[in-house]
């Protein structure tokens, strides 16, 4: 079943094309590595996708209603869930604060979202900092805070950009192990990455961008042995 | 998986007990310090120290409601005193033209400038930092010149003159501890809840709130409904301990005095801001021979908070009361 529908979207910005005619569908359940080199639109790709972005056209439809334009909290409320390459979480609040204020507004009410924050908390080992503000976290630790904060409620589709960037292979073994268990259960990923192991392990299918557009959507391994996305990493032809 | 620990989840306090607890101790030191105050004319019978002391909590009244505003969810308005010379107007106006009793003058004023704050709050939404602040500002203007020139209507200058609702300087004294203590508990009821929880997480992050699914338009505006209807209600409680209503009221000069209180004590905190303003408005009036440099001190003081302080007096006593138990 189709969970998410991405249908020719097109983003610019004065004379740069961002996101350029983007095209296709991630199934329920699936786990989706979005590759690209730098500036090729995926963070563009997924501010449209949460909300962030207006795209200039094309139609984006979630559980086949359209869903393009609507605002991250809406689309919170729909089960879309972005964790942000540059870490955003709630400096003066303590860690469970930092996760009770999804719980919350996502509907649980206070002891059932205390409970998951429990829950999550234990699952991401971040039990000897749940009282410190997220402030006084270390750069990994606040990574794992707001991939923490995706999950409160179960979404239905979870776009991380970039979870796994400047973090200690602790903390890149925990976020794996969640995504992993998570996605067994059924739990559909988006996930942007420049570790290539990591979206090996992790994803059987991949999309990478060039420029703003897809060049390949295949097999994972399909994907990372294609000349085009060769040459677009590094620039010149394969061997 | 998860880290084997002596305290496990069930038994360790909770990460809401501790927001609770922290917010708690703010308020348990907000009461006591009004428990304080609230003894204060058992010592001191002139009416001259008891009127300022009044005043002083009128000014808590404004510093508490612009806090809930600026220091718990970021938005750094600066018509604080606007929207109490607003309450007092409505009140003025709807007792001096229609001889409406100050009860329901009061209700209609809370109800008048939290309607006009929702709309104000609508109005900025879009706007943060310096370009919130100067629209607010900007705002706060043109009501006080509005208000000053309409002579037909409310007089200019020369001021409404306006019902009382009592003689007894101790009687207002008690009325606006109570009026104090029970906004207080308002804003600690509020911050325990769940809007607490969001409007912090908004001062944050306004985008990373948004992605948590917290409702920012609706939050913001209601903040700031919030703190307009509370200003608006010191204003006419104000309007009818003076009997007198002026476009003085709301001067920048005014909300100049209840930011360096709320920064002086503490943003973002319960206890500060209310302690601060019996502080800076008691000093103010020692200040008063000598003129205008009461202000040049108290922006001095802003300034000094601002830069090395940032909890204000509140985290300078925390720290104290930290150093004494490890000591």
């Amino acid at each position: 079943m189709t969970l998410l529908s991405v249908r020719g979207v097109s983003k610019r910005y004065g004379g740069l094309t961002a996101v350029d005619q983007v095209s296709f569908n991630v199934e329920a359940g699936e786990l989706v590595g979005l590759i690209g080199p730098n500036g090729s639109g995926k963070t563009t790709l997924l501010n449209i996708l949460s909300g962030l972005a207006v795209p200039d056209s094309g139609e984006i439809l979630l559980d086949g209603a359209p869903c393009q334009g609507l605002t991250p909290e809406r689309l919170a409320q729909r089960g879309v869930m972005r964790m942000f390459q540059l870490t955003r979480v709630f400096r003066r609040m303590n860690v469970v604060d930092n996760l009770l204020v999804a719980g919350r507004a996502l509907g649980l009410g206070a002891d059932e979202a205390l409970l998951r924050a429990d829950a999550l908390i234990s699952e991401l080992r971040l039990d000897v900092i749940r009282h410190l503000d997220a402030g006084q976290l270390s750069g990994g630790q606040m990574k794992l805070l707001e991939f923490g904060v995706c999950f409160m409620v179960p979404p239905r589709i979870a776009l991380l950009d970039e979870p796994f960037a400047a973090v200690h292979p602790t903390m890149k073994e925990i976020m794996g192990d969640f995504i992993r268990a998570r996605h067994e259960k059924g739990q559909t990923f988006i996930l942007v990455s420049h570790d290539m192991p990591v979206v090996v392990e992790l994803c059987q299918r991949a999309i990478c961008m060039n420029a703003g557009g897809v060049i390949i959507d295949a097999a994972t391994r399909e994907v990372l042995n294609d000349p085009r996305v060769i040459e677009a990493y590094l620039g010149g032809h394969a061997v | 998986m998860a880290q084997s620990s002596s305290t496990s989840p069930a038994v360790q306090p909770s990460g809401a007990q501790l927001t609770t607890t922290r917010t708690t101790v703010e308020f348990r030191a907000a009461l006591i310090a009004m428990a304080v105050v609230a003894l204060i004319p058992l010592g001191v019978s002139n009416p001259y120290w008891l009127g300022v002391l009044v005043v002083s909590m009128y000014f808590a009244i404004l510093a508490g409601s612009w806090n809930l505003l600026a220091g718990y969810t970021g938005q750094f308005s600066l018509a604080p005193a606007t929207f109490a010379m607003i309450g007092a107007y409505t009140t003025g106006l709807l007792n001096h033209y229609f001889g409406t009793p100050p009860l329901l003058g009061i209700v209609a004023a809370i109800v008048v400038a939290g309607l006009i704050g929702l709309l104000l709050g609508r109005a900025v939404m879009r706007l943060v930092g310096p370009y919130l602040a100067l629209t607010t500002l900007s705002f706060a203007e043109i009501m006080r010149l509005v208000t000053a020139n309409s002579i037909d209507i409310t007089r200019g200058d020369l001021g409404l003159s306006v019902a009382g609702l009592m003689d007894s300087r101790v009687g207002w004294y008690y009325l606006f501890l109570g009026a104090l203590v029970l906004l207080l508990l308002m804003f600690y009821l509020l911050l325990r809840s769940k809007a607490g929880l969001f409007l912090q997480a908004i001062r944050d992050d306004e985008v990373a709130a948004r992605r948590a699914g917290v409702n920012v338009v609706f939050w913001k505006t209601a903040a700031f409904a919030i703190s307009a209807a509370a200003c608006g209600f010191a204003g006419a409680l104000y309007a009818h301990f003076a009997e007198l209503v002026t476009p003085e009221l709301g001067l920048i000069g005014q909300t100049g005095l209840i930011v360096s209180m709320t920064v002086i004590g503490g943003m973002g905190t319960l206890a500060g801001p209310l302690v601060a303003a019996f502080l800076v408005y008691v000093m103010s009036e020692w200040l008063r021979d000598v003129g205008g440099y009461q202000l040049v001190v108290f922006a001095a003081l802003v300034v000094i908070f601002a830069r090395f302080f940032r909890e204000g007096l509140w985290g300078l006593a925390k720290a104290a009361v930290q150093r004494g138990r490890q000591a």
